[in-house]
């Protein structure tokens, strides 16, 4: 099953990365992330709590950009174009081939989101001599993050074509961090707790403006970030056992 | 059971009834479809459009989720995608990963079939040659014509070493020396022992190389059988002859009543019974006989009258 499973992540990876969207997003990312000194908060003298907010709010915005690119129409084109025909009429299971999807689509975030923490460690170090090695915990929640919505994309793609799932997607991201105000911070314990928060992978205060995230903290990511991505991938090949390809 | 053997492949009962919503009108798109491929058999699957047999092949690989049936590959139920280790799959007009090498694709496909390490190398290699693509190892599959696709999906049908095969129109695409380098394969193939299941609209390919055939129309299966007993007319005898003189003899005349003729050579079909009396009947005119054998339909033909038939009644051949 390993085996099967890494085929299919490393085939996935290795058509991902040759695609064009990856290195668009990750060039206006860099312009972006070179741009951050010139807004005008920096006349203010806040200097670098606000650029590692910035860099930290602009890798996820285009982190969920590459997802939703990468995942929403990852399975409904190898439907389409019939390319799974070639995995499933093997003796793979719809499991081994959604997970081994994830899988490869995640690995590629991972290379882009290290990318673009580079590129904001390289201006932050040129611009500020600082090197702001907290950028990478922010790295790995985005990361985390975008393995959970790149799950549920992959899920959701199972049934459904390409805009349906990005609309689906973004509106679980916008739920998801809207725990706040729809429960409200008083709300009751069982309804926070039952709440689809995302809020967990949501670092940015604490690493740019605070002392950044213990290992606890780091713990607990890891374990909603597994929790998050089993079961909707688990939803997501009940629902596609269930389809004729 | 074929003569206490396992078939290869064996299909029961098959059924398939659509059905976008509850209240939307369901349609049939297979019913009642029974199928048995002996191993090392190369088997036809005909029939027009629609008729159901990329449904009836789908069943058999899991792909689609019949509404009834038994599908089994070697005697084991094949929808379990264990049991599908000794299966290749060649999908009609095959497309793939259009960023990869044809080595990474094979690649791919030799690591889910379960090609072990130390052979993946040369067995991706040798089928890559076999299938003309040896010289295309290291481009990549977005810059393949329609046949070079064509000619990889049968490779990775092939890389897993499979028992049982099944090529759903393997010659689409592909030129005429392409063509007859897939017919080379298939026979190369059941000499090897390999069963062929092969779905195709190019009856002449069926009829050099197939062994059975079943002809699907509107998802039922209208006729099924040896292509000989299918195609041979039972009761009547075809007769090839030359050097007659201008016509012929009155007695052929009057026990035929399809006479084609091409130059110097005739060609017509009498009853059985009737072979010996043509025969001298050609000697006493100066004529030579040049072949007596069972009078046979052309595949097209069988397929063509078969299908136009209003209902199609199931017709098998022993």
């Amino acid at each position: 099953m390993i085996g099967r499973l890494s085929a299919i992540a490393g085939a996935v990876f290795m058509d991902a990365v040759r695609r064009r969207v990856v290195y668009v997003v990750v060039f206006f990312g860099a312009v972006l992330a070179l741009a951050i000194p010139t807004l005008p908060a920096y006349g203010m003298g806040i200097v670098s709590g606000i650029y590692r907010e910035v860099s930290l709010a602009l890798t996820f915005a285009a982190s969920m950009v590459l997802v939703l690119a990468l995942a929403a129409n990852r399975v409904p084109a190898e439907v389409e174009r019939r390319t799974v025909y070639n995995v499933l009429s093997k003796p793979v299971r719809r499991l081994e081939y959604l997970a081994g999807t994830w899988m490869g689509v995640f690995a590629v975030m991972g290379g882009a989101v290290a990318g673009f923490t580079l590129i904001e460690q390289a201006v932050a170090l040129t611009r500020y001599h600082d090197p702001m090695w907290r950028l990478w915990e922010g790295a790995l929640a985005i990361w985390l993050e975008s393995g959970v919505v790149g799950a549920f994309a992959i899920s959701v793609s199972a049934v459904a074509g390409p805009v349906v799932v990005a609309v689906a997607s973004l509106t679980m991201v916008f739920i998801g961090h809207a725990r706040d105000s729809v429960v409200g911070t008083g709300g009751s314990a069982m309804a926070r707790a039952l709440y689809p928060s995302l809020d967990t992978f949501n670092v940015i205060n604490p690493v740019a403006h605070g002392s950044g995230i213990d290992a606890v903290y780091a713990a607990g990511m890891m374990v909603a970030f597994v929790g998050w991505v089993g079961v909707l991938l688990l939803l997501g090949v009940v629902a596609f056992d269930r389809r004729d390809l | 059971m074929i003569d206490g053997h396992v078939p290869a492949i064996r299909i029961a009962g098959a059924r398939k009834v659509y059905s976008s919503a509850p209240w939307a009108r369901a349609r049939i798109a297979v019913e009642d479809v029974s199928i048995e491929v002996p191993e090392g058999a190369i088997h036809g699957l005909l029939g027009p459009n629609g008729a159901g047999k990329t449904t009836t092949i789908k069943m058999l690989l899991g792909l689609v989720r019949p509404t009834a049936g038994e599908f089994e590959i070697l005697g084991h139920p094949s929808r379990v995608p264990a049991n599908r280790a000794g299966l290749g799959f060649l999908p009609e007009q095959p497309y793939f990963p259009s960023q990869l090498s044809a080595t990474q694709a094979m690649t791919l496909y030799a690591r889910l079939a379960g090609v072990p390490v130390s052979e993946r190398h040369g067995r991706i290699a040798d089928l890559l040659e076999r299938v003309g693509l040896g010289r295309h190892e290291h481009a990549r599959l977005s810059e393949f014509s329609r046949g070079m696709l064509q000619r990889l999906g049968i490779a990775q049908a092939l890389v897993g070493r499979p028992t049982v095969v099944v090529l759903d129109e393997p010659a689409s695409g592909l030129d005429p020396v392409g063509q007859r380098d897939v017919r080379n394969l298939m026979m190369g193939l059941r000499d090897e022992g390999v069963t062929v299941l092969l779905s195709s609209h190019q009856l002449s390919e069926v009829e050099a190389v197939c062994d059975r055939v079943s002809i699907l129309d509107r998802g039922r299966l209208a006729a099924e059988g040896p292509l000989d007993d299918l195609l041979n007319v039972a009761g009547r005898t075809s007769v090839r002859a030359t050097g007659l003189p201008g016509a012929l003899p009155a007695t052929v005349v009057a026990l035929t009543d399809d006479v084609a003729v091409s130059g110097d050579v005739w060609v017509f079909s009498v009853l059985d019974a009737d072979v010996r009396a043509v025969v001298d009947a050609v000697d006493d005119a100066g004529g030579r006989v040049v072949t007596v054998t069972p009078k046979r339909e052309s595949l097209e033909d069988y397929f063509a009258r078969l299908l136009a038939r209003p209902s199609a009644e199931q017709e098998v051949a022993s």
